[in-house]
């Protein structure tokens, strides 16, 4: 059957150039002491750069403070978008108007998320403390301590959207009948909902995790925006300190390293998960 | 007759309630701002002024509709070439299963990809090749995750139609790639429709690669923006301004899109 490969080659093709090739030759600079301020042929140090990275107390923190930013922020992205969805479902007057406006935040660009937001919690210029300080409360967003929990918040408030769009779509494609026949049987609305609604929406539950967690590894406006890795390495996310290792210090060997570590976390947790499902749906 | 309201539902109204003032709020301050004289920035709390297009002046003359003029080409671009192989890649993966889940594992797994990763070979190719004063670096960079996002959602609308449909056009006699393209893509059309606006927002929407590997005298939005925030000082006003400029296409389209993309991932793109 050549036909089906005739129609794959397009997508083979350009994947291979603007995924594969940079892949490839991101894996040698990760092996050579490259940097963008030296000419000449960089050297093979092998896997100098990795030794390097993995003793890097930078590195680890990045690490920790981005599983902890995805952790608050998708967990949080879960609770609010199935509720979210769950009440868009029943929703009737202004149907699409409600739900384009929810939907709204993701569209837009991460970094007029990242500076709006800069912009209404800063200390003096923002609304949101001088709200806050009428009320009697005062909460510095970005001071130490807050700065990660304020920028997981921001990707809350942006992706919480993309959660709600995907379990819309799976709570509408879910059978009518086994809602009907529990209706019928007169269960309540918790109990049709932890033992009907809930384990069909797993699957579509457990790839829109998959996807959000994923991209919240990349996180990287919104600390541009910011914080800039502050205050200290506070908010130093893997993503952004491997911009500053690659860009502003130059050192592009280092920070290929770094990636590929990740990569390679994540394909692992990747490939488990996929086991997994795949043996789910195999029953 | 008066409707009883449940708890249930009067619960539902006031989260909706609550979710869309926490969406709109922070972007009609930022309006409001974008009018506000720098005194008046001073105080959060102000919301009747005297308005003034001072700010609008100033994001205009800093050029911020060419910015969004070559992101909008950039995106085009990324667009047109998406689906066209988008659509192709995905009809084999649907309808013949080619590669098997290993092709449906790769696309994923290229979501996976950390942009730190492919920026610096093609930063360097970018210059080996002296395209780095052209925008195609920031197209095959925006193509490496485009492409695959667009590819995935397609793949759940080629499932939703019917094989039956192309044996049948096999039967009166057009070819398999006549098949598809008279007879299944006019099909999943809206679904397409659908993918590549998103697809275009997810271009549009990208600052890390345009960061690094655009002209930088000939920026593209996103960093254009940036920029009133890093090297000026921080212009609250004009980046007010520049942030709706950004924002409102935007919205305006997803209204547009948010029914077919529902459509679409409850027609299979969520599932392995």
């Amino acid at each position: 059957m050549t036909f089906r490969w005739a129609m794959l080659a397009p997508v083979l093709t350009i994947t291979g150039v603007a995924v594969g090739f940079p892949l490839g030759y991101a894996l040698y600079l990760s092996l050579t002491d490259y940097r963008l301020t030296s000419r000449g042929a960089p050297d093979f140090v092998g896997l100098e750069n990795y030794v390097f990275v993995l003793t890097d107390p930078r590195m680890w923190n990045a690490f920790s403070n981005t599983a902890v930013y995805v952790i608050v922020a998708v967990a949080l992205q879960t609770v609010l978008g199935l509720a979210i969805a769950l009440a868009l479902q029943k929703q009737q007057w202004a149907r699409d108007l409600t739900r384009a406006m929810l939907l709204a935040p993701m569209f837009i660009t991460p970094i007029a998320v990242g500076l709006t937001f800069r912009f209404l919690l800063n200390d003096q210029l923002g609304a949101i403390p001088a709200a806050l300080r009428t009320i009697g409360i005062s909460y510095d967003f970005f001071g130490p301590g807050n700065a990660m929990i304020t920028l997981a918040l921001i990707d809350v408030w942006q992706w919480t959207p993309f959660m709600v769009l995907l379990l819309l779509a799976g709570l509408e494609s879910i059978p009518r009948q086994p809602l009907e026949a529990a209706r019928v049987d007169g269960a309540s609305a918790w109990y049709t909902f932890r033992r009907v609604v809930l384990p069909l929406l797993t699957p579509v539950l457990t790839v829109a995790v998959l996807l959000r967690s994923l991209d919240a590894l990349k996180v990287f406006e919104y600390v541009y925006a910011t914080t800039r890795g502050g205050p200290g390495t506070e908010t130093e996310t893997i993503q952004y300190f491997t911009y500053q290792t690659g860009i502003q210090f130059f050192r592009l060997g280092e920070a290929s390293a770094v990636a590929f570590v990740l990569l390679a976390i994540v394909m692992t947790l990747i490939a488990i998960l996929f086991r997994r499902l795949q043996r789910s749906s195999a029953r | 007759m008066i409707r009883r309201l449940s708890p249930w539902s009067v619960a539902r109204a006031l989260l909706l309630g609550v979710a869309a003032l926490t969406v709109t709020l922070p972007l009609l301050w930022v309006a409001l701002a974008s009018f506000k004289s720098p005194a008046q920035l001073n105080d959060p709390g102000l919301v009747i002024f005297n308005p003034n297009l001072a700010n609008w002046a100033r994001v205009l003359e800093a050029g911020i509709l060419e910015s969004a003029g070559r992101s909008a080409m950039v995106a085009a671009v990324t667009v047109a070439i998406s689906v066209v192989a988008g659509s192709m890649g995905a009809y084999a993966i649907s309808a013949y299963k080619a590669g098997g889940s290993a092709t449906r594992f790769g696309i994923l797994a290229a979501q996976v990809l950390p942009p730190a990763v492919l920026v610096f070979p093609f930063l360097t190719m970018a210059y080996a090749l002296r395209l780095d004063t052209t925008y195609v670096p920031v197209i095959f960079a925006h193509l490496s995750f485009v492409l695959p996002v667009i590819t995935w959602f397609l793949i759940g609308f080629f499932d939703a139609v019917p094989r039956s449909l192309e044996e049948q056009a096999r039967v009166d006699g057009f070819s398999r790639f006549a098949a598809f393209r008279l007879v299944v893509l006019p099909q999943v059309l809206p679904g397409i429709g659908a993918a590549a606006i998103f697809g275009f927002t997810l271009s549009w929407n990208d600052m890390f690669y345009g960061l690094i590997l655009a002209p930088t005298q000939e920026t593209i939005l996103p960093v254009a923006i940036a920029a009133f925030n890093t090297f000026r000082g921080v212009e609250l006003g004009a980046m007010s301004a520049a942030i709706i400029i950004a924002v409102v296409p935007v919205v305006i389209a997803s209204f547009f899109i948010q029914r077919r993309l529902v459509q679409g991932i409850s027609g299979g793109a969520v599932k392995f």
